[in-house]
């Protein structure tokens, strides 16, 4: 039977801001959908009215004509609409049958042969009885989708199902995608990658600010159109100008890098070997947990190893702090903007002060000094257009693009030799991730150096000079950019080998 | 029908409510204390009466009021610096008996002398007694990643023992007729009294000054942030490299020094000499006051006062209605309760969402 989804006139107010001004859309089965749209455009919002997480303020849903009232996720579950969330909500400890188990209505022996049923059907290999921890990320997306499955699901919503995976894990999703979808199940694909847009979904609606600005065929739109879509206005192309040279000096010089860790959700790290020249870029491509993390952590001296060497300008700076380390002119953008990097309880101001420096004068004699830290604070804000200057807002209030503005200006606002950072476009939508490539490109060409860990392949191949992939602890061989593929950089970070 | 309670975090917390709960949490205690005593047979208003009005009517309750205050407010400013910086000091009341072990045996080595450097001499040991005593949880947990609420627990049992060694020991009064006291100090180890014929004494002073200099290094300097961003959050404070060890041990030497000095300011004021019940459990108590002030400087003098008032309050009800003074105790369980419950309300909302049976299961 088809299945037929509308929204109609559908409207969600925060205090402040406008989530959904009067959104209507259509969708039937038969098709994928492709929902796009910037952080903060309101994707997020739709979805958990769908999904009956919240209840609009106004406006209604319907499916096959009839009237849905969504007031808890099990009102979604009832109707049929399956949801399958961007974080896993699994138990990492149980076995994949015992998660599938439990929330399911049959006995055990009879789920069993369905989901088996589920498997064969699909070419799904997963062992149901490992527990849920051993498995891939996208290993761990199936189960999901498994259990949505489990409850013949008339709509699926994945919401950014990408961000984890692997090329190959891609490809995968989306054949199973469409065999989904030819069996009548109606697929919503919410993303802010333009090109899985173009290469999966067969309509595609924009949302900026809220609204939805262009409902199209994906066979008229192009990456181009949709980022100008997207965005409300035209981008500038950036790319970078590859900068390598051989006989630069090595400014920094990792050596026997290793760390063992007796956590199992820490991956541990076997001797690795790289260096980084003035001026370059190196990037370290992976899917996340395969050791970035710690890398990270050992690079900004959060982790002390003990027989690791970290030569940086000519000084051994293996055991020094983070604090220390900055006052070699090293400089950090973790992964963790929100938490981390800064605290979103603290004002913009306090979050500034953060980075220290001897140079800053910001607490002489230990004392604060409030006037020096929100003179600097202001002009980080003007200095990176970050979109406020009331340095006395809680960083709670920024949004993910401003956040990482003002992180990445806190941090580059010392002018440092190296800057390390790890993801930081992450969840970011394209106008921010425009502003923090050219900026990582500017630090390039003023001859400062930079490290890249991201797991956006397309990211590091815009902005690496030399790039290598970390799988499971262990860093690939360090290549020059544009020998580099797509496809190379999948192989490598699945576990594959090249040449 | 299956009522399915729903537990839901509230996005925006409205800082006046935040410091407005604590009165809330006062006056929802008062109306459980009416209750409490209605159930015992009590005239509810007239037994309130003793216990919140009866003890301050007069200028001697007053000065017993702040007498009981200082220690408490000592305490709690010392254990704010703790648990803002997310490190659990339960061990205030050992920290204090350690404290006035150690000033007390400097106030009974002078025992037979007089000198105005004696009690400077006494309140400087009593503090440094009660910082080596907060340094040993402090070194433990940075050390040997130990957890630092049990070992200051149990630390406390420690000092109470050794006082109680010594009172019957090596210190015990030598003319006491073996009562488990040591002799009494000389007046010059005595803090001095501010009125005739009232209890109250300068001890208060260091209270106050505990109350400013606190609030000078939470809000104004470097150590301040430092333990302000760390107790928000532990990976904040990494990633910017603050020392995380050396912090830790500085929040436990400041909070052990404040405990040691209510310690100090407990014998040579008061009570005059050392013996088994130096401490209504002040050490604990102060816990309640840190957080019925909401952790602030001023909110914590405020606190100590409503505090105080529960023990005096039970001293007069001891008197005149014969109910036990541990009645005390049972209303400084009642504020934290009704503080953790309306915090808890504060931070979350309760939705209860009626469910039919079968839909539980889809």
């Amino acid at each position: 039977m088809a299945t037929d989804l509308r929204i109609s006139n559908i409207s969600k107010i925060y205090p402040g801001c406008v989530a959904n001004d009067n959104v209507s859309l259509q969708f039937k089965s038969g098709k994928i959908y492709a929902l796009l749209g910037e952080n903060g455009a309101g994707k997020s919002t739709l979805v958990k009215i769908l999904s009956g997480v919240i209840s609009p303020d106004n406006g209604e849903v319907f499916l096959n004509k009839k009237n849905l009232k969504l007031s808890s996720p099990l009102d979604a579950k009832k109707n049929k609409i399956g949801m399958v969330f961007q974080h896993f909500n699994l138990f990492e400890t149980l076995s994949v049958f015992e998660n599938l188990s439990i929330d399911a209505t049959e006995d055990n022996k009879s789920l069993r042969v369905r989901i088996n049923e589920i498997l064969k059907k699909y070419n799904f290999s997963i062992n149901l009885d490992v527990p849920v921890l051993n498995l891939s990320a996208g290993q761990k997306q199936k189960v999901e989708i498994i259990r949505c499955l489990l409850r013949s699901p008339k709509v699926l919503i994945m919401d950014e199902p990408t961000s984890v995976l692997t090329e190959q894990e891609t490809e995968e999703l989306f054949i199973s995608l469409k065999k989904f979808c030819d069996e009548g199940i109606l697929i919503i694909y919410i993303t802010h990658k333009l090109k899985e847009v173009l290469s999966l979904c067969d309509e595609v609606a924009v949302m900026r600010k809220g609204k939805v600005v262009s409902v199209s065929q994906t066979q008229n739109e192009k990456v181009e159109t949709l980022a100008n879509k997207m965005v409300g206005q035209k981008l500038a192309k950036i790319k970078k100008k590859i900068n390598i040279s051989k006989n630069k000096d090595e400014i920094f010089k990792v050596k026997h890098l290793n760390f063992y860790s007796d956590d199992p959700f820490e991956t541990n790290l076997v001797n690795l070997n790289f260096s980084v020249k003035k001026g370059e870029c190196l990037g370290i491509a992976g899917i996340s947990g395969n050791g970035q993390n710690e890398l990270f952590q050992i690079l900004s001296g959060e982790i002390i190893t003990p027989d690791t060497s970290i030569i940086f300008r000519n000084k051994e700076i293996a055991k020094l702090n983070p604090k220390q380390r900055r006052e070699y002119l090293m400089a950090f953008s973790p992964e963790d903007r929100i938490s981390q990097a800064a605290v979103p309880e603290l004002k913009i101001y306090e979050n500034v002060a953060l980075n220290n420096f001897k140079s800053s004068n910001f607490f002489e004699k230990g004392l604060v000094n409030e006037r020096k830290i929100k003179e600097h604070s202001k002009k980080i804000l003007s200095d990176f257009s970050v979109n406020t200057d009331n340095v006395e807002l809680k960083s709670q209030f920024l949004s993910g693009g401003n956040l990482q503005k003002l992180i990445l200006g806190r941090e580059l606002i010392t002018a440092p030799e190296l800057l390390i950072c790890y993801n930081p476009t992450w969840g970011l939508d394209v106008g921010a991730i425009n502003y923090i490539h050219e900026t990582l490109i500017k630090i390039n060409d003023q001859e400062k150096s930079t490290i890249l860990i991201s797991t956006d392949t397309e990211e590091l191949l815009k902005l690496s000079d030399r790039i290598a992939v970390i799988y499971k602890g262990k860093l690939s061989k360090i290549m020059p950019s544009e020998e580099v593929t797509p496809e190379k950089l999948g192989v490598l970070m699945g576990g594959g080998s090249i040449d | 029908m299956v009522p399915l309670i729903k537990i839901e975090k509230r996005n925006d917390v409205p800082m006046a409510l935040y410091f407005f709960t604590p009165f809330i949490a006062i006056i929802l205690t008062i109306l459980g204390g009416g209750i409490i005593f209605y159930i015992l047979g009590f005239n509810p208003i007239e037994a309130l009466k003793f216990y919140f009005i009866t003890p301050i009517s007069n200028l001697y309750g007053l000065s017993e009021l702040l007498l009981k205050a200082t220690p408490l407010c000592l305490i709690a400013i010392g254990l704010s610096f703790c648990f803002k910086s997310n490190n659990w000091n339960i061990g205030a009341e050992g920290q204090l008996t350690f404290g006035a072990i150690v000033g007390g045996g400097v106030a009974l080595l002078f025992y037979n002398q007089e000198g105005f450097y004696i009690l400077p001499l006494v309140i400087l040991a009593g503090a440094i007694g009660g910082m080596i005593f907060a340094l040993i949880p402090a070194i433990l947990k940075t050390y040997f990643n130990t957890n630092e609420i049990l070992v200051s627990l149990m630390l406390v049992y420690v000092s109470k023992l050794l006082l109680d060694y010594l009172v019957v020991g090596p210190w015990s009064n030598p003319e006491g007729f073996n009562f488990p006291e040591t002799r009494q100090f000389s007046d010059s180890s005595r803090m001095p009294l501010l009125f005739e014929g009232l209890r109250i004494h300068a001890g208060i002073f260091l209270a106050l000054a505990a109350v400013m200099l606190s609030w000078f290094i939470l809000y104004k300097t470097y150590l301040g942030f430092q333990i302000k961003v760390s107790g928000l959050s532990l990976k904040t404070a990494k990633y910017a490299g603050f020392k995380g060890k050396t912090m830790i041990l500085v929040v436990f030497m400041i909070s052990g020094a404040c405990a040691g000095l209510a310690g100090v300011g407990e014998i040579t004021g008061p009570i005059g000499q050392l013996h088994r019940m130096i401490s209504p459990d002040y050490g604990f108590t102060a816990i309640i006051v840190a957080f019925l002030g909401r952790l602030n400087p001023f909110g914590i003098i405020f606190a100590s006062l409503v505090v105080a008032l529960t023990y005096l309050g039970a001293e007069t009800a001891q008197i005149f209605l014969q109910i036990p003074k541990y009645t005390g105790q049972v209303f400084q369980g009642m504020i934290l309760f009704f503080l953790l419950a309306s915090d808890y309300l504060l931070f979350f909302k309760v939705k209860i969402l009626n469910l039919k049976k079968n839909e539980l299961r889809h």
